[in-house]
Formats: C-alpha cells, sequence, structure tokens
C-alpha cells in the first residue's frame, strides 16, 4: 500500500512541477482564435524549433531565436531587395527605398531616399532616424551582429531631412548597399523609438516584434514550433503594399523535423508550402497529390537554389596545387552517374563556376555554350581535347524518361533549366595523359605521386541527404579509376573543417550568388588574396574561399568589380565571363551543379504560386525572406 | 530511529557526494570538446551573408570576450560552481543572455510529463502482466502477450514510431502527428489545453510504451516465475490462502521490490529526454535542445541539462534509499 501510495505521491509532484512552468500567462497576448482554413497559410520551416521562442531582437549576436519562423520574411525589412528569380518586376526590389543606390563619383558616399507613408507595425512612421539609428546602435557595441560589419565600411550617417539618409564611407565600396540588400536576410531596420526606450536595448526581447512588414505575431509556441502572424489592418502602410494586399490573413510557420510528417501533413491538407523533401519524397507526393507539385510541374521539380555544390580541393595541400592534376580529378567523374547518385537524376549540373538558376542562366550559361564546346584543354603531352560535352542534360533528361514520363520536359529550353546544359566529358585517358605529364605513374589500377607515394586521399562531405550522397559516389569513382578516395563524414564542415584547413577535399560550397543580378560580389570578393590565411597556420580562412586559392589574374578581376557600379550588368557580366573563364582553365574547384531544394506547394487551398514554367517571379524555399512576394499573390482556391 | 537517522545523514552525505563529482566531471568533460560555440555562431551568420574577413574577426573577439572563453579553465569552473550554488547556471552560450536554467525549463515539463507517465505506464502495464503471466503460466492470453512482447521487443524504436504516424496520421487520420498542443488553445490551468496535451501525447506515449513494455514484462515474469517455487508460497497455497491474495501479496508484491529500484532508475534517467521521439513527433523536450547544445558547443546549456539529470538520478536513488527499509523489513539500517 505504501508503495503505491508514494508511486502516487512521485506522480504527482512530476505533473504539478511538470505544468507549472507551461501555464505562465502573459497578459499581454493577444487573443487566441480559430483559424479559418481558406484565410490561413501553413507554411513548414525547416528550423529546428526556437531554442529561445520568446527572443525576437535579431539584431544581438546568438540570441537563440527563430528566424525562419515568419520573423525575417514577415516583420523585418530593409531597403532593397534582389530576388534570386525573376521577381514580381525585375529580380531588383526598391522597398524601404524608394529608388536605386545613388554613389557619388568615387563611391564614398551613398545617398538613400525612403519611401514615404510607410509605418511600423504599432502606428509610428518610419523615417530616416529609424535607419541611422539602426547603424549607431549596431557600431556602438560589436555584440550586436552588424556592429562589426558597419564599423569596417561607415564613417558615418547623415539625416538631412526626414526621408533621405546619407552613409559617409571610410574607403570607396562600390557594393555597400548590399548589406542593405536582402538575397536571403539583410541588415534589418531597427525601432527606434522601441528600442530607444529600453534600459538595455542589447537584453531586450522585442517580444512581441514591432515591424515594417504587412503582418504582426499573433501567437507563438512557448516551445518555438510555431508562429503564427495576422494580417495588419493597415497593410497599406508597408512597403510590400505596392503589390497588392497579401491574400492570406493568418500565416502559420511549424517546425516539422521529420520529413515523411511534412509529405503526411501535405497529403492531408494541413500544409501549403513545405520548405525542403528529399528526392525520394518529393517523387511520392508527386505520386499521391495531384493538387501538390514543386517548383518544376514535373521531374526534376526542385528549385535551383544560387548555390553551388563542387568538389572543393584544399590548394595549399601540395597534392593539389598542379592544376593537370585538378583536370584530370574533372575528367575522372562521370556526371550522369552523379547526378543519378546524388539527386535520382533530378540534379541541375553546371560546368562553370556558377549555379544555373535565376539569371545567370540567360546572362552566363546561354552566352558561353559556344566558348565551352570550342575550348581546348592541353594535355601536357602535346595533344589537346574539347572535354565539354553540351548534350549530357539531354541525356539525363532521356535516361529518367522511361520512370517519369510524361512529368520530364522534351523542349529544349526547359531542359537546360532543368538538368543544366553540359558538363565535362568522362575521359580517363585525358585523365591518365594530364597526370602522367605531371609525373605521375601508374601501378596497376593505383595511381602514383610522384613521389613514389600512392596518390590517396580523403574527402569530407556532409552527414547525411544529397550532399552526402555525393561525396560518397565521387570518392567511388575516383577509387575505380585508380585514384584511392575515401569519404569521410564532416558534422561541422563549415563551422571548423573547412576554415581551419582540415581537410584535403571536400563536396560542400564556395560560390553562392544573388541569383536575380549578375553581379558576384556576393562571394568573389572574399577570394581576393588579402583573406588567404598562409599555409600550415592555426588561423581560421574567413567564408567564402574555402580552397584557399590566389592568383593575381583573380585578384585584378576583383579589384575591377569592386570599383564598377553594381548597377552596371554589362560591364558586370563581363567582368563575370573573365572569371568564369579563368576558373575553367584553373580549375580550383569542380563544379558540380545548383544547390537543388524539392520545396514543394499545395493548391486546394490558396493559388498563386510561382512556377518555373510561365511565372517564376518568386523563390519558393520559403525560409528566404523575399518569399514574402509569394504572399501578395495567392487568393484562395475557388472551391 | 537513531539508527535511520544515522542511516539517512550517511545517505545524504553520499548524495551530495555524488552531485559535486558529477557535476564537476559534467563540466570538464564538456569543456573538453573542441566545438566552440563563437565559431558556430560566426558560422551560422557567415552561411546566411556576406561579410568582410576584418568584420568576422572583430565579432569572433567580442564573443569570445562575451562568453568569458578566453579565461582559464580553473577560473571558469569557480565561476561556475560560485553561480550554482546561488542557483544561477549563467546564460546560454547560443541563445544569449537568456539564462540557460530558463531555456531548460521550458523543454523540461513535456519531457518530464511525456516520459515519466509513459514509464509509469509501461512500469503497471508490464509488471501486472508479467506477474500474472509467471504465475499463471499455462494461460494462453498470458502466453501471447508474452510472444507479442518478445517479438515487439527487438523492433528499433524509430519503426515503431514511424508506424505509428502512418498508421494514425496517414492510412486513418485520427491522431495528430506533430507538435505538443494545438495552436488554437491558449497554454493555462483549463481543461482544453490539458485535453489538448493528451490529446497530442497519445502517438508519443503509444510509442514508448509498446517498445517499453516488454523489457518490464519479462523481467517480472522472471522474477514471479521464481519467487512462486518458494516454499512460503506453496505452504500459503496449501494453507488455502485465497488466490487473488496469494498473487497480490504473497508473489508479486515481494517481485516488485527489485522492480522498484529499477523505476527510480528508469524516472531519473529520463531528463535526457528521448531525441528520436521529439524529431519523429516534433515533440518539444531536452533531448533535441541537450543534442543541439552539444554540437553547437553551448557549454552552459549542456551543464544545465546535465546538472538537473545528476540531481535528479542522485535524488531518486537517495529517496530509494530511504524507502527501502519501509518497504522490505528484511533490510537493516544498522
Amino acid at each position: 500500500m505504501r508503495t503505491w501510495t508514494t508511486l502516487a505521491a512521485v506522480a504527482a509532484m512530476a505533473l504539478v512541477g511538470s505544468t507549472s512552468s507551461l501555464l505562465a500567462q502573459d497578459p499581454a497576448a493577444p487573443p487566441i482564435t480559430d483559424f479559418p482554413r481558406n484565410e490561413t497559410l501553413i507554411i513548414q520551416n525547416p528550423e529546428q524549433p526556437a531554442q529561445n521562442p520568446g527572443w525576437f531582437n535579431l539584431w544581438v549576436l546568438g540570441g537563440g531565436h527563430g528566424t525562419s519562423t515568419g520573423l525575417h520574411q514577415l516583420a523585418m525589412d530593409t531597403l532593397w531587395f534582389i530576388d534570386p528569380d525573376a521577381g514580381l518586376d525585375g529580380a531588383n526590389y526598391n522597398e524601404l527605398a524608394a529608388s536605386a543606390p545613388q554613389y557619388n563619383a568615387d563611391f564614398t558616399q551613398l545617398t538613400v531616399h525612403l519611401r514615404e507613408g510607410v509605418y511600423w507595425s504599432d502606428g509610428v512612421e518610419f523615417t530616416s532616424d529609424d535607419v541611422k539609428y539602426t547603424v549607431d546602435t549596431q557600431m556602438s557595441d560589436p555584440i550586436w551582429s552588424w556592429g562589426a560589419r558597419f564599423s569596417n565600411a561607415i564613417a558615418s550617417v547623415d539625416t538631412p531631412d526626414r526621408y533621405t539618409v546619407v552613409f559617409n564611407l571610410k574607403s570607396p565600396n562600390a557594393r555597400f548597399h548590399s548589406m542593405f540588400s536582402v538575397r536571403w536576410g539583410g541588415a534589418w531596420i531597427m525601432p527606434k523609438h522601441v528600442f530607444e526606450a529600453q534600459a538595455d536595448p542589447k537584453a531586450f526581447n522585442f517580444n512581441p516584434p514591432v515591424g515594417l512588414g504587412p503582418y504582426v505575431l499573433n501567437s507563438f509556441d512557448p516551445n518555438g514550433a510555431w508562429y503564427i502572424w495576422e494580417r495588419r489592418e493597415d497593410w497599406e502602410r508597408t512597403a510590400m503594399a505596392e503589390w497588392g494586399e497579401p491574400g492570406p490573413k493568418y500565416i502559420v510557420y511549424r517546425s516539422i523535423p521529420n520529413i515523411d510528417n511534412r509529405l503526411i501533413e501535405m497529403v492531408n491538407g494541413n500544409l501549403d508550402m513545405i520548405h525542403d523533401l528529399t528526392p525520394e519524397a518529393m517523387f511520392s507526393l508527386a505520386n499521391q497529390s495531384e493538387t501538390s507539385r514543386g517548383w518544376f510541374p514535373g521531374f526534376p521539380y526542385a528549385h535551383p537554389d544560387p548555390t553551388l555544390p563542387m568538389v572543393i580541393f584544399n590548394t595549399q595541400n601540395p597534392m593539389f596545387q598542379d592544376k593537370r592534376v585538378r583536370w584530370a580529378l574533372a575528367l575522372m567523374i562521370d556526371p550522369m552517374q552523379l547526378s543519378m547518385a546524388s539527386y535520382r537524376g533530378a540534379a541541375t549540373l553546371s560546368a562553370i563556376a556558377m549555379p544555373p538558376t535565376g539569371t545567370h542562366t540567360d546572362d552566363y550559361f546561354e552566352p558561353m555554350q559556344e566558348w565551352l564546346i570550342d575550348y581546348q584543354l592541353d594535355l601536357g603531352n602535346g595533344s589537346t581535347i574539347q572535354p565539354y560535352d553540351p548534350t549530357v542534360g539531354q541525356r539525363i533528361a532521356d535516361a529518367v524518361r522511361p520512370q517519369f514520363g510524361d512529368a520530364v520536359p522534351t523542349d529544349e529550353t526547359a531542359i537546360h533549366k532543368s538538368f543544366g546544359y553540359g558538363w565535362w566529358k568522362k575521359d580517363l585517358d585525358a585523365a591518365a595523359a594530364l597526370l602522367e605529364s605531371a609525373g605521375f605513374t601508374k601501378q596497376g589500377n593505383q595511381w602514383m605521386m610522384p613521389d613514389g607515394q600512392p596518390f590517396a586521399f580523403t574527402i569530407k562531405t556532409f552527414t547525411e541527404g544529397v550532399m552526402n550522397r555525393f561525396g560518397t559516389d565521387v570518392a567511388q569513382q575516383w577509387t575505380q579509376a585508380g585514384v584511392n578516395v575515401t569519404a569521410e563524414v564532416a558534422p561541422r564542415i563549415f563551422a571548423d573543417d573547412l576554415p581551419l584547413g582540415q581537410f584535403e577535399a571536400a563536396t560542400a560550397w564556395s560560390i553562392e550568388t544573388w541569383g536575380g543580378n549578375p553581379d558576384l560580389s556576393y562571394f568573389l570578393d572574399s577570394w581576393h588574396s588579402e583573406f588567404v590565411v598562409p599555409a600550415g597556420s592555426d588561423q581560421r580562412q574567413p567564408a567564402r574561399n574555402w580552397q584557399r586559392w590566389s592568383d593575381p589574374r583573380l585578384d585584378d578581376i576583383i579589384e575591377r568589380v569592386r570599383v564598377t557600379d553594381f548597377n552596371d550588368t554589362q560591364a558586370n557580366i563581363e567582368l563575370g565571363m573573365e572569371f568564369l573563364k579563368l576558373m575553367v582553365d584553373e580549375m580550383p574547384i569542380i563544379p558540380v551543379m545548383s544547390f537543388n531544394v524539392f520545396s514543394a506547394y499545395d493548391t486546394r487551398v490558396w493559388t498563386g504560386f510561382p512556377t518555373a514554367e510561365t511565372n517564376p517571379y518568386a523563390n519558393i524555399v520559403n525560409n528566404w525572406s523575399n518569399s514574402k512576394y509569394i504572399f501578395t499573390q495567392l487568393r484562395p482556391a475557388a472551391n | 530511529m537513531k539508527e535511520y537517522l544515522l542511516f539517512a545523514l550517511q545517505r545524504f552525505a553520499l548524495l551530495a557526494a555524488v552531485v559535486f563529482f558529477g557535476v564537476s566531471g559534467a563540466f570538464f568533460i564538456s569543456h573538453l570538446s573542441p566545438i566552440n560555440p563563437v565559431e558556430s555562431i560566426l558560422g551560422e551568420i557567415s552561411s546566411r551573408a556576406t561579410i568582410s574577413p576584418v568584420a568576422v574577426e572583430e565579432m569572433r573577439r567580442s564573443l569570445n570576450e562575451m562568453f568569458g572563453l578566453n579565461m582559464p579553465l580553473w577560473q571558469q569552473f569557480l565561476n561556475f560552481w560560485g553561480r550554482l550554488l546561488v542557483g544561477d547556471l549563467g546564460p546560454s552560450l547560443l541563445a544569449f543572455p537568456t539564462p540557460a536554467m530558463y531555456i531548460v525549463m521550458l523543454a523540461l515539463p513535456w519531457t518530464v510529463g511525456l516520459l515519466s507517465v509513459s514509464i509509469i505506464i509501461t512500469w503497471i502495464v508490464g509488471n501486472i502482466v508479467g506477474g500474472l503471466a509467471g504465475f499463471f503460466q499455462n494461460s494462453r492470453l498470458l502466453k501471447l502477450f508474452g510472444v507479442l512482447a518478445i517479438g515487439i521487443q527487438p523492433i528499433p524504436y524509430y519503426i515503431v514510431a514511424f508506424l505509428l504516424v502512418v498508421i494514425f496520421g496517414f492510412l486513418w487520420p485520427v491522431l495528430p502527428i506533430s507538435g505538443g498542443f494545438a495552436m488554437n488553445v491558449r497554454p493555462g490551468w483549463s481543461i482544453e489545453f490539458v485535453l489538448s496535451i493528451l490529446h497530442y501525447s497519445i502517438l508519443p506515449a503509444a510509442s514508448l510504451v509498446i517498445v517499453g513494455v516488454g523489457t518490464w514484462f519479462l523481467g517480472m515474469r522472471a522474477l514471479v516465475s521464481n519467487i512462486v517455487t518458494e516454499d512460503y508460497v506453496t505452504y500459503a497455497e496449501l494453507a488455502g490462502v485465497r488466490r487473488g491474495r496469494l498473487v497480490g501479496s504473497y508473489v508479486i508484491r515481494n517481485a516488485l521490490v527489485p522492480q522498484l529500484t529499477a523505476l527510480s532508475m528508469a524516472l531519473g534517467g529520463i531528463f535526457s529526454g528521448t531525441i528520436i521521439t521529439e524529431q519523429v513527433f516534433a515533440y518539444p523536450g531536452l533531448g533535441s535542445l541537450l543534442v543541439r547544445a552539444v554540437n553547437g558547443g553551448d557549454t552552459t546549456l549542456v551543464l544545465a541539462v546535465s546538472s538537473i539529470a545528476i540531481v535528479a538520478v542522485a535524488v531518486a536513488i537517495f529517496i530509494v534509499d530511504l524507502l527501502h527499509p519501509f518497504l522490505d523489513p528484511r533490510v537493516r539500517v544498522g
């Protein structure tokens, strides 16, 4: 009897103790209401549940807040947006700025004219004071997430009137405005009237957030698994009003870690947008739900992000300092096998150092086809080859058509957009000639280096997913070709392995672009030799030149980019072409494909989503802040 | 009584020593990790923006200073115990400046609630059925239960959890498969909220019970199978003791003592959470929190969870030690 009494007491204590902290009510929280399904858009947030759910002050380093909870998509705003796709009326948006960036002649001053009639969600007007406050506050302490970046670039900020901001820069910088331009996120503007009232703004949780976006926070899960946003009644007083009233009255962002659950929830009608699935899950979804689709209406479904998965060589390692060796390894790879192994054929291949997405296919890929086809690779033995195969995309489409039938495009342009143009031919004889010219020899099936050691190394890769498959398959192909390569998973590849140079080769990425703009500054500036850390040192290589490659010709291109007007599209494309041709010659990285994200949406409740084939106005990968433009185009489905 | 008080004091001293060495060990082990929380934060920021290397270096310096990571380890250890003795575990490094204990307390109730209830249900069902199976060894129904228990036990937990998701979330969608409670219910002392929690915990709890009941069943069945052969049981049966009283008071009660100890150990172990359950069902809890803290190098949060777990297990054992003399008259405290 006493045993049961004891057990009952323990259980009661556990229950009471465990529920007490759950039951603290916030008297300031808005009333909970039912959310009519035809007024609610439900989105899967790829983040894990927020570690610090009630913290919305995303200007402080760390913080533990969720970002893709709707916070930066719906509530935050800044001066410009650059869409990774076509945009509603071009990819470049003037958001809080009324016009494009205006620099002085030597790029030491940027003048911004702000959009008038924009109000914070608490009814206070947005003015130049908010921009100045944001910059001054961030610069006051490096703990603010933009503090160091602003301090390095900005000398001072002036506000000659309520709607004009003048940034005085410390040195010429034609791309300073990119700090306030959203690719995925950007330097969000702080509400001066809210933060200046706080005793310690750095310790302020900013709950509920006061924003410039068209939505306000309705409620959130105390454990960070969901956030519900409600359309502002005065949505016309936001920058997004230019594109119309956002359709959904409520938008819910839900964390759903298990991929199977995402699929089930969408099939059951409880999810309208999925951030990402595995290839197999996407194929299952397409089979089971007529109203669900990806970026492409059929195979390969996925949206190609402006990120370029690649093989990265640590060029400070003596093994990879000879470009003939790097080229030889590239020619040992069968691109079709790589595509099938990593993406089940749904990869969008790229032979050049550029993601095949957004405007890049028109700006770079199409114009470069002739050059690539005619490109001659010197094998070092007096002969040359033309290594480029422009038919790879077509061949992959033909290979998957028996399984996916009419879902696979037949139109050449559609095939190029879906599967890529071409890639390098697998040519083991040419690879052998290159290695032999570099002093390598072959013993049986094993290549030996000039010093007599076996040509063997480790390639670091992701722990799971398509990148893991990619790394594993390329290791296997090289091993079959006589180079003994071991794939090794690296859980902290971007945090430690790549920055510390603790790798010989890796499958990751060091190229990310705007997507909707041909300018390469987003990643390219960090590749300048001034940022390459000495070989063997314990210094961290800053993002993104993980390959630690430097070349005077590359420095020259970067220095010219720095002083070229961001809006001079033609000049930037010409510089981009120079860069791409240099990368083909030297092959410090082996470009492979765009990072295809199997995002999906369902049209049972909402219509008006972007489509790759007819209306690619926004990125459906919904953790990007620019996905917010989708909401202005959504309307309830007819049924 | 004097002997019992002495016994209790000795056990308390042992408890204090276990907590001290356990928590100190957790401190040093967590600080030996090569994972640097500063680099975790910088890696996250760098992956989403383009930042000049000079700016990154400044941010690195500021974060190291803010987190106190540039102090010698022994000084960090002393600071840690100084704060711990006043109940302050310090701010979470990856959710700075929010206190680590605050973040733990957000997740703890869900873990304690789900796991304690699941374990108790599993324990009760497993031991009752196992006890009956051990006594009524010819019962076909109980034999069938035994076959099922043995058959299910080796199935990996994830498979069982996933099957439940598919059956009750997809094929026959009658139960929620994600979350802790409905989005249109406000947390608070209300029947609506409690019912919502219960509703959403059905599948996670069922998955834990299905996988866990076999172990208790098999253990109890083995214990009872031994006890029924004891002389005193045979004597009681021959003496005409009522069957129900024989099973409950003479057999199962004696077999429960080791099972009770095992229960206290199991309850003490719930503070590490169950990561797979939380991932499959998107259920809030300590498991995911702990994994993220370890992977991100958030030593403060790791220590917060570890300290709670160490104290909970030590206290659970302490309570069982104190209760043992009352539960089993054969135990002497001198």
